[in-house]
């Protein structure tokens, strides 16, 4: 694991909102949380304030303030499949280096949401505007279950997403980064489904995006590949990335994550630094106060 | 990224190349591919066609290549988006900026060459045992080597390509529009036969019924691209003489192409403003 959690101001203190209206905004450490729907600015400035230029991270919030825009703002999105209203404008605003954890039940809308911040779906109403930090406009996306062609090989496939980019891609060191750099020659319908993953962040990777949105990127994976998978995100977020992703491998998401976003209902029923929200409801732990926010059957049959 | 035309050409020669490769890659594929091929040959080295000349052995040929070439399009082409959507990939290139002409195009161009190099190669082999198999011309007889020449049966390779690339096209777009692998199954087969009995049946039918001019008929032909195919096969490759224009059955062919590439561009995915 790495020190995120000492280094980068966000996760220092901070106060989650239980009862916000599918609104949610980064935290901040002044107290001021329960602004509805805050502008993508105050973002920036919340992050700034905090900034002790002791990491990569800090220095990140205070290019983000400079810039006066967040690397990716959602603004309330609602969608509905037939009946079904997954989303009920929802807002959410990352900033670089922030890594935002969306958490919630089965079909609370979370793959949907994401879909959406990866640009890849429309939502019914609503924005999503990438703030293009540094010029990069791209958004990396790992989908829930990554799939690629088959009979081609871990590099040939990255190779093939590098060419779709304007500077040119260190396929090797991709891998390296991901844990793939000794299956770089196997083919991709030989690799494990914890591989298949690593090999999906990769290809997120490819391009230096600004934005990485992972779809549970850690479902799968053996206890010490979702170690391994939280160091790189942590890695990405000091190197300046925003991430937004999925888990419900709730242990390291607490230790790992600057704000957790408890999604439920198309709403958003939690926001703010695990910790905050762990002790808004008088939990022991992350998983615990899932539990205590999100009242379905699947978690109170437990 | 993919901000201008330059680049779009380069995602589009990028997507070409892994079809290629995929197409190559692909058990199922190239055993059908090799099937195709040593049916062609067959059908010239056991016919009379390839004993009599090149014309003769069109007319051999063209029955199976109607039949069996949309066969091999289809098969090549049906799942090529399809498979993109299931996987995910083409969420995934979505986020590298690729534009709906440039992937289309990519697919269409790279499995549209491996077909063409399959059904022309195809038929240049059975083209190939004309030589072979003709007996020796007659010493006694002035021939007029007009009336049967390799030209004749190049312009039906061509034309047997343009054909491939018509129904390849039509068998894309059913796998943009398709969401589902039995939508495009059911869709593949219901083109197929349309293609290959539904608009002979529908002239033969008009005739009858009195509802078509014979003048008509070219026409409604060229509305399939087999019987566009057929109708160029007669005028163009064999040339039986007759009065009929190529430039409808051509037109029918080249208008399949645009169509078809359209609703592939158009239904591959909604774009996100």
């Amino acid at each position: 694991m790495t020190d995120r959690d000492r280094t980068n101001p966000a996760t220092d203190e901070s106060e989650t909102d239980p009862t916000a209206d599918g609104t949610t905004t980064p935290p901040t450490t002044d107290g001021d949380t329960t602004m509805p729907n805050p502008e993508p600015a105050t973002t920036a400035e919340t992050a700034s304030d905090e900034s002790t230029g002791e990491s990569a991270a800090a220095d990140a919030d205070a290019a983000t303030a400079e810039s006066g825009r967040p690397a990716i703002a959602a603004t309330d999105l609602s969608h509905a499949f037939g009946d079904v209203r997954v989303l009920d404008g929802v807002s959410l605003s990352v900033a670089p280096g922030e890594i935002v954890a969306l958490v919630g039940p089965n079909g609370s809308g979370k793959s949907t949401l994401l879909r959406f911040l990866a640009r890849v779906r429309a939502p019914d109403e609503g924005t999503v505007t990438i703030g293009a930090s540094d010029g990069r406009a791209r958004v990396g996306y790992l989908p829930q279950q990554p799939g690629f062609r088959a009979g081609f090989s871990a590099t040939d496939t990255l190779d093939f997403y590098a060419q779709f980019v304007d500077d040119p891609v260190d396929v090797a060191d991709v891998l390296e980064r991901v844990g793939l750099a000794g299956a770089a020659d196997r083919r991709v319908d030989a690799l494990s489904g914890g591989m298949t993953r690593l090999l999906g962040l990769g290809r997120a990777l490819v391009g230096d995006p600004a934005v990485v949105v992972l779809d549970e990127p850690a479902s799968g994976l053996d206890p010490g590949m979702v170690e391994r998978l939280f160091d790189i995100v942590s890695d990405l977020a000091d190197a300046g990335v925003a991430v937004v992703l999925s888990s419900h491998n709730l242990g390291p998401v607490e230790r790992t994550a600057d704000r957790v976003v408890v999604l439920d209902g198309g709403r958003f029923v939690a926001d703010g630094d695990p910790r905050a929200v762990v002790e808004s409801v008088g939990a022991a732990d992350l998983q615990t106060a899932f539990g205590d926010l999100v009242a379905t059957e699947e978690v109170t049959g437990r | 990224m993919s901000a201008d035309g330059r680049d779009s050409l380069g995602d589009l020669f990028a997507i070409a190349a892994r079809e290629l490769r995929t197409v190559v890659r692909t058990p199922a594929v190239v055993a059908l591919s090799v099937v195709f091929a040593l049916t062609v040959v067959a059908v010239a080295a056991a016919g009379s066609g390839a004993r009599g000349g090149y014309v003769p052995l069109v007319l051999d040929l063209a029955p199976f290549v109607e039949a069996l070439v949309p066969l091999l399009a289809v098969a090549l082409c049906y799942r090529a988006v399809l498979s993109d959507r299931e996987s995910g990939e083409l969420d995934v290139l979505r986020t590298f900026d690729v534009s709906r002409p440039a992937y289309v195009g990519g697919v269409y161009l790279g499995r549209g060459l491996a077909l063409v190099f399959v059904v022309f190669g195809s038929l240049l082999a059975a083209g190939a045992t004309v030589p072979v198999l003709s007996p020796p011309d007659p010493t006694f007889l002035a021939l007029n080597e007009a009336a049967d020449s390799p030209v004749a049966f190049l312009r039906f390779s061509v034309l047997a390509v343009l054909f491939a690339l018509a129904v390849a096209a039509v068998a894309l777009a059913v796998s943009a529009a398709a969401r589902t692998a039995r939508q495009a199954i059911a869709l593949a087969v219901g083109l197929l036969v349309a293609f290959v009995v539904g608009v002979d049946a529908a002239a033969v039918a008009g005739l009858a019924s009195g509802n078509l001019g014979i003048d008509a008929v070219p026409l409604v032909l060229a509305a399939s691209p087999n019987g566009a195919f057929r109708s160029l096969v007669l005028g163009v490759a064999v040339e039986t003489g007759g009065s009929t224009s190529p430039v409808a059955a051509l037109t029918g062919l080249v208008g399949w192409v645009a169509v078809a590439l359209a609703v592939a561009v158009l239904t591959a995915w909604r774009p996100v403003e």
